[in-house]
């Protein structure tokens, strides 16, 4: 009983970690521009391998070695998946990729500086706190 | 029951690999590819715990932990090849 | 004196050689039982005062931060799937209250993960952060619940609550 209990609750990890992973991957081929891509990948493509790795924790829990390496890949997913994705966004920002036409609102157009590597922050925001500078 | 949704997961998992590699094809841009590249590291992470779960051999598991590290620093080399010396598409 | 954390893991050390169990979970009862110690015990030094409070929190926002990324997957999952596109996207500038980098690298990354957004840069004088935002139907929401996110994050790592 506990043993199917046990079986049907991996299965359950397994298969919607797996549909996640499926939603990344499909949101990758279907949306529209980068930084949308990078929408799927980063939330679903992480949440998927991390609960992929929770099934795993779940079989493998009396092993306490294998527990802790599982673990530790749901950190790392989860630790890298942000910043690589704020890395690829940026540069292909910055490069010139297009964005998707229907884009509402850009507020990043035009506030960065290529010969002095600098992005300004909106002017009226600049001005507000700028009696707060010596703090920070 | 677990069997069955093994089977399940490396037939939607191979599907996925499918999808992406159709992205890493189709671009259109360097920062899409890396993208595509980005998200098969973390699809084999999610093999290679089906896997463990398939064959009860975990040995695998490192792999997967190396991986996921070494993919993120893929994405930072790309991100800085992209910045600075690949080709621009606005001039 | 070592600082509050560290002698909450080696109560659960001294625990873990007391009863000769060397297992995960009683790593964790050892944890439970310490942090009950120190929470009791010490609570009239500042230092393990701060720290009893600070863990029940933490806890807490782990929970939260669980709970947003569900829902950000769930939302992302039901877009791709469904035919048409309801996204309306945009990229907006979001005033950081975090001032240090540690900070402002957390906030960065639980924003990146969790509903519709997607950090992309920082300004040089770190005062703005640029998000990708894939609902952009009520801006001022938008900008509120990120506003909460900052919130919940800078009353954990800070030691004196964000105003």
């Amino acid at each position: 009983m506990i043993e199917w209990l046990v079986d049907l609750v991996i299965s359950l990890f397994l298969l919607t970690g797996v549909g996640f992973m499926f939603v990344a991957a499909l949101g990758l081929l279907r949306m529209p521009d980068l930084p949308m891509r990078l929408h799927a990948t980063t939330k679903a493509g992480a949440l998927g391998g991390g609960l992929l790795m929770i099934a795993v924790g779940i079989e493998f829990f009396g092993d306490v070695a294998v527990a802790a390496k599982a673990g530790a890949v749901i950190v790392f997913l989860l630790l890298t998946a942000p910043v690589a994705a704020h890395l690829i966004g940026r540069a292909g920002y910055f490069v010139g990729v297009p964005m998707w036409p229907k884009t509402h609102k850009d507020e990043l157009e035009g506030r960065y500086d290529h010969e002095t590597q600098t992005l300004m922050s909106p002017p009226g925001l600049a001005d507000k706190t700028q009696d707060q500078q010596p703090k920070g | 029951m677990l069997e069955f949704s093994i089977f399940v997961a490396y037939l939607v998992l191979g599907i996925s690999l499918v999808l992406i590699f159709f992205r890493l094809v189709l671009g259109p841009s360097l920062p899409d590819r890396v993208v595509a590249l980005e998200m098969l590291a973390t699809l084999t992470v999610g093999f290679i715990a089906v896997y463990s779960l398939s064959s009860g051999v975990t040995a695998f598991l490192d792999v997967a932990m190396v991986l996921a590290l070494t993919a993120f620093l893929a994405a930072v080399g790309f991100a800085r090849l992209i910045a600075k010396g690949g080709t621009r598409d606005d001039d | 004196m070592i600082g509050p954390l560290a002698s909450n893991i080696l109560l659960a050390l001294v625990w873990m050689g007391l009863t000769g169990n060397f297992t995960g979970t009683n790593l964790f009862i050892g944890l439970v039982l310490g942090y009950l110690i120190l929470a009791s015990a010490l609570r009239d030094q500042p230092g393990f005062a701060a720290y009893a409070k600070k863990v029940p929190k933490a806890i807490l926002f782990v929970g939260f931060f669980i709970k947003e990324l569900i829902l950000s997957n769930l939302k992302v999952a039901y877009d791709v799937l469904t035919p048409t596109h309801y996204m309306k996207p945009g990229v907006i500038a979001f005033p950081l209250e975090a001032k240090t980098d540690a900070e402002i690298t957390v906030v960065a990354n639980l924003i990146s993960l969790t509903p519709g957004t997607l950090s992309l840069d920082v300004s040089s004088d770190r005062k703005v952060l640029y998000i990708h935002v894939m609902y952009l139907e009520g801006e001022a929401e938008v900008i509120e619940s990120i506003r909460y996110m900052e919130y919940r994050t800078l009353e954990v790592l800070r030691s004196t609550p964000p105003d």
